[in-house]
Formats: structure tokens, sequence, C-alpha cells
């Protein structure tokens, strides 16, 4: 039996017995290349669940959709690896309880899915922590050594370069799952911390401020970096911000759901003399 | 015979206009996005893109303005109107739904005041368009009464020749054939043929789905929270569309001094309607949803008889949950059927 159809099994098993209320999944999408993010509460419709290597959006996100836990009803949702992490940081974070959610794990190498085993976040621990010690040795994207190499200068311009285009569409906002704030410091007017228009320093704040909040919390699932409509590739911030809290830390977003959030835990025997 | 401009002439061309003081804009790919933008060679152009990310509305409507500095003083307020940088420009190759956008637009920006930011740069720029000779899946020219060769909006339409030797000249105002004066002795007679235009698939009945939205009874149809529940509720349909045209006010400085802007803004977000008392009317995503589709198909229409949508697709192309008006307009043809 493929995974595809095993999940239906299980999805229409949990359905039916009312140990879920609802399965968020992948259903087919507007060609054949697309897939897009469906939500099943009946057993009848497990037929529309699919899965396969398109299917690469992060859905940890909808998990934290104003209601959809508050009757504390579980809820079941496919995830790869990233997805998983972003349970366990939303969990420590306190935006979710994680009993309340049963994952439906899997992975994509190339164009081959793979089933993860396991259905409470707490057991695919073993599968987090492997990632976490093969990370310093993936092998990094081109540009991104590109960047590496430049001088502060260089990369001030590249950046400058890439912000240009930015819009301020908040795609990359709100496709990230760590992006839960009821209202972004950037929506907030009483005072406007941050300019809300779209030109070059404002589109800096922006990209900045996000870069930096999401610091020892992405995943690197590439949602916001996929999300962005004018191709700013985000994804290499957010690697380099992982990269730096793993180095200084030795902290790896998302390894347990009593994780300590790295910017906003302290300890006494700090050796820095100074906090941000 | 058809006045022809071939493509290997388009380099004089642009040298034309250029020392008649226009300055020309057409379709580039720029730092991995393609989008209209000004050049000084033809050869930056790129006609291969079925449609550029970008629409032309970022030319005039940007998504950030000034609007006005000021100074407060002791006893008076200083005040500083900005007007948008003026000079003529030219838009080669337009698609046909981004020139309609344009045409769209101009009675919203005229209807109460004209907006002189928008129509100062209206009356300024010639839109030469490109008949499309191919579309991709999520083009509907044709789901919204329009057409790969739709003259709305444009100054001139150019039709390919087959083998991308040039295009056949079709001038449609006055403001075209000013700016195709002076490249007069560069075009030539020929009966080349144009090449087949694009085929674009009707996706929806249109008609139907107007009438399903005048009704009253469906603005509270459990079908908006079905098709909405995936929508993130960012603004990357708004800003790429180029018939969407909300904006906000804001001043930008400290108490004393500093620029009021006009800033894009977009019905997708939860702010667009927050009351300071913290009510929102909108409140949530399919609310905002049903608003951006009443607003086009039914709002919009009701006040200036036309849909604010030209069909270019955007909206579904980029979307990052792979939803768009066009999926939402099919669903609404099935359910008036
Ligand atoms: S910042 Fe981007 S890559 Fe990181 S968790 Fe958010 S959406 Fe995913
Ligand atoms: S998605 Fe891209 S364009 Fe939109 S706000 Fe984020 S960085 Fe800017
Ligand atoms: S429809 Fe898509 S692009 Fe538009 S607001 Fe929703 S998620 Fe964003
Ligand atoms: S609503 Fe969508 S298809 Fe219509 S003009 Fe706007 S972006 Fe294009």
């Amino acid at each position: 039996m493929s995974i595809e159809e095993q999940y239906r099994t299980r999805a229409k098993e949990l359905l039916s017995g009312g140990a879920v209320k609802m399965v968020i999944g992948y259903g087919k999408g507007s060609n054949a290349k697309r897939r897009r993010p469906i939500f099943i509460s009946s057993a009848d419709e497990v037929e529309r669940l699919v899965l396969d290597d398109a299917c690469i959006t992060n859905l940890s996100g909808y998990l934290v959709s104003e209601g959809l836990l508050s009757d504390e009803k579980r809820v079941a949702v496919f995830l790869r690896p990233e997805g998983i992490r972003a349970i366990n940081i939303l969990a420590a974070e306190s935006q979710l309880d994680a009993e309340q959610i049963v994952i439906f794990g899997f992975d994509v190498a190339g164009n081959e899915v793979t089933a993860l085993k396991g259905i409470n976040v707490e057991e695919f621990s073993d599968i987090i922590d492997s990632i976490k010690e093969g990370a310093p040795e993936a092998a990094e994207e081109e540009l991104f050594e590109k960047i590496e190499k430049m001088s502060p200068q260089e990369r001030f311009s590249f950046w400058q370069k890439e912000f240009a285009k930015c819009i301020k569409c908040y795609a990359c906002r709100q496709a990230c799952p760590m992006c839960y704030c009821r209202r972004c410091i950037v929506d907030s007017n009483q005072p406007q911390w941050v300019n809300t228009s779209s030109h070059t320093l404002g589109n800096f704040e922006w990209n900045i401020v996000r870069a930096f909040h999401l610091s020892g919390r992405c995943v690197e699932c590439g949602n916001c970096d996929r999300a962005c409509p004018v191709n700013i590739p985000l994804r290499l911030i957010n690697h380099r911000m992982a990269e730096e809290v793993l180095g200084a830390f030795d902290h790896f977003a998302g390894t347990s759901k009593t994780q300590e959030p790295v910017l906003a835990s302290f300890k006494k025997d700090d050796s820095e003399t100074f906090i941000l | 015979m058809t006045k022809i401009l071939f493509s290997d002439k388009l380099d004089n061309c642009v040298e034309r206009w250029k020392s008649a003081g226009l300055t020309v804009i057409g379709p580039v790919q720029r730092s991995n996005i393609s989008t209209y933008a000004a050049i000084e060679h033809a050869a930056e152009l790129d006609f291969s893109l079925v449609l550029p990310d970008r629409s032309i509305k970022d030319l005039f409507f940007p998504q950030s303005e000034p609007m006005l500095r000021y100074t407060i003083k002791k006893e008076s307020i200083d005040t500083d109107e900005c007007l948008p940088p003026s000079g003529p420009r030219i838009i080669f190759g337009a698609r046909p739904c981004d020139a309609s956008g344009m045409a769209i637009d101009d009675p919203l920006f005229g209807w109460d005041y004209k907006d002189e930011y928008w129509f100062q740069r209206r009356n300024e720029t010639v839109i030469v368009t490109i008949a499309c000779t191919k579309a991709d899946d999520f083009c509907m020219c044709t789901s919204l009464k329009m057409a790969p060769d739709s003259t709305k909006g444009s100054d001139i339409l150019l039709r390919p020749l087959a083998g991308n030797k040039g295009w056949q000249v079709e001038e449609l105002t006055d403001r075209g054939r000013e700016a195709f004066k002076t490249i007069a002795d560069i075009l030539q007679e020929s009966s080349d043929p144009a090449a087949p235009l694009a085929v674009v698939e009707k996706k929806f009945d249109l008609d139907a789905c107007v009438t399903w939205l005048q009704n009253p009874e469906n603005f509270e149809s459990r079908f908006w929270k079905e098709i909405s529940m995936r929508c993130i509720g960012c603004a990357s349909c708004t800003y790429l569309c180029p018939t969407c045209h909300c904006f906000d006010i804001q001043d930008e400085g400290d108490t004393y001094t500093g620029i009021r802007r006009k800033n894009w803004d977009s019905c997708s977000f939860a702010l667009f309607t927050m009351h300071t008392s913290g009510h929102n009317p909108r409140s949530t995503q399919s609310a905002r949803w049903r608003q951006r589709i009443m607003h086009k198909f039914n709002y919009f229409p009701g006040k200036f008889s036309v849909n604010s949508c030209s069909g270019c697709g955007r909206c579904s192309r980029q979307c990052p949950v792979d939803m768009g008006i066009t999926e939402t307009l099919q669903e609404i043809s099935k359910l008036s059927l």
C-alpha cells in the first residue's frame, strides 16, 4: 500500500471514530504540479487527500488559526520534519497543546515520499536530533556561499537590491507558522514602531525585524521564501540566522516541546554583560 | 498591406523616442523577477514572457508615494505638496490585460475627485500593447469577455508576426499616433501575416457568477467559508493585481516634521477594516475574501459598469496556497447551474 493510501485509511479511521475532528492535508491543485492545503472533516472525503513529492507547504500554521483548537478536540495534520519542529516551537511558546495534534509524518527525498513513524510530537525526537546532527555538514546552496564570501559592503548592496523588490505584501509573514502574532509589530500604530511604507528604509526595517524575530525560531521550512511574490531569497537570511544560533548557543529550533526559546531565556551565569 | 515594425528596427525606435524626450519602459527580467522597467536599449526587453510578474499598475500607482511634506510650528503648519515626477513615457510591450486594467481603474480614480497622481501619469504615458501569442494555465482574459488582442486601454496594438520578425501596427488613439509619428519612416508596409493568437480557454460563466453574487441570499452562504479556508490573508493577490487600487494614507516622521504618504493597502488584511474600538466588521478571512470578490464583480460594476478584473491571472498564479479569483468564480459558476 502506498503511503498516500495508508494515510487515507488512517484519516478515515480517525475521523469516523471521532478521534480527530479534522485532517489538514494536501489536495490536488489548479494544475498538475500544484498541491493545495485541504481541510477534511468527514470520513467520506479522505479520497481527496494527496501525498506526493509536490506536497511541500508547511501546514502547521493553520493549527493556530483563531478558535481551531479551543474546543480541545484533536486535529490531524500532514507534516514534514520542519513542520514537526514547528509544532514543538508552537507548544514551547504556549500557542497550542501538543496533545491535541495528531501527526501524519512524511519526508520527501528527490521524488520519493517516505512515512515517518509516530503520532505524537515526542515520537519524532530521534528524527529531529538526527537532522540537527547533520545540519552543520549539510551542503549549502551556491548563492549562500557567494554571499558569505562578500565584503560587508557588497553584502549590503546585495540585500539592498533584493529588498528594493519588496512590496510589503506580508506573504512571508502570513505563510510562516512562527508568525502567529494577532497583531504584528508592523501593524501597530499607537505608536507606529515601524514605517508602513514600502520604500528602501521601510523594506529594510521590515525584513530585518522579521529576521531577528525568527532567529532561533525558524525551522527553515521555506514557506516564506516560496510565498514571496517578488522572489527575494528569504531562505538565505533564515539559514544564516539558524547557523548563527546553532553556533553561538547550540540551539536548533524545535527539538522538543519544552525547549527554551533562545532569544527569550536568560541564564544568570551568562558570559555576556549585555542583552539585546 | 499593413504597417509593420520589424524587430531589428526596434532599437532605432527606442533611440528616436529617447531623443524625443520619452522614457522608454518595457518588460524585463531583473534580479530574478520580471517587471516593466525603464530601458536604454531594445535588447533589454524580454518578449518571451507570457506576462511579467509585476503589472503596469506600479507605473501609475506606485506602492508608496509622497503626497506632502509638513512642518508643525508654534502657530502654523507649513505644507509642501509633492507631485509625481512628470515627463512623457512610452510603455512598449504591455499585455492587453495590463493595459485594460488601467482603463478599468480610470473611472475609479476620476469619480468623486480627479486623482492627479493617477491622471498626470496616465496622460503622460503612451501604452503600446503586444497581443499575446502564448498563454499559461492561469490566463483568463476570455472568461472576462476580453481577448489576447483586446485593445482596451491601449494606444497602439501590435500583433506579432510569425517567427518573431516584428509586429503589425494598429494605431488606436491620438496619443498613440503622435508617438508613432516619430518613427513613421522606420515602419514599413508589408503583407507579412500575423502569428496565431494564444488560445485561452474560457474558465467560467461570468454572467452566471455576477447574477449569483447579486443575489443577497448568497451573502451569508457557507460557500465563502469553505472556499477561503486556506487563504492566509496576505496581499500578494492584491498587490500584483493590475486593477486593485486601495490605499492607506500615513504620516511618517516625528511630532513636528514629516511626510504624508499614500501606500498600497489590501482588503485581505485584518487591519484594513479594524475600528479604533477593536471591533472589526470583517473579522474573518472568509468575510475579507467575500469582499474581494464582491468588490470586483458586484460593487465595482454596479458603480462603474465594468468588472474590476482584467483576467491576467496573477492572483491565482502567485497565491502561496493556490487560491485565486479563478477557482472562486469557477465554483460560483457551478453553484449557479
Ligand atoms: S521564517 Fe520562513 S522558513 Fe522559517 S519557519 Fe517561517 S516560513 Fe518557515
Ligand atoms: S513576501 Fe516578499 S514582497 Fe512580500 S513582504 Fe515578504 S519579503 Fe516583502
Ligand atoms: S488568496 Fe492567496 S494571495 Fe490572496 S490573500 Fe489569500 S493567500 Fe494571499
Ligand atoms: S483579480 Fe486576479 S485575474 Fe483579475 S486582474 Fe486582478 S490579479 Fe488579474
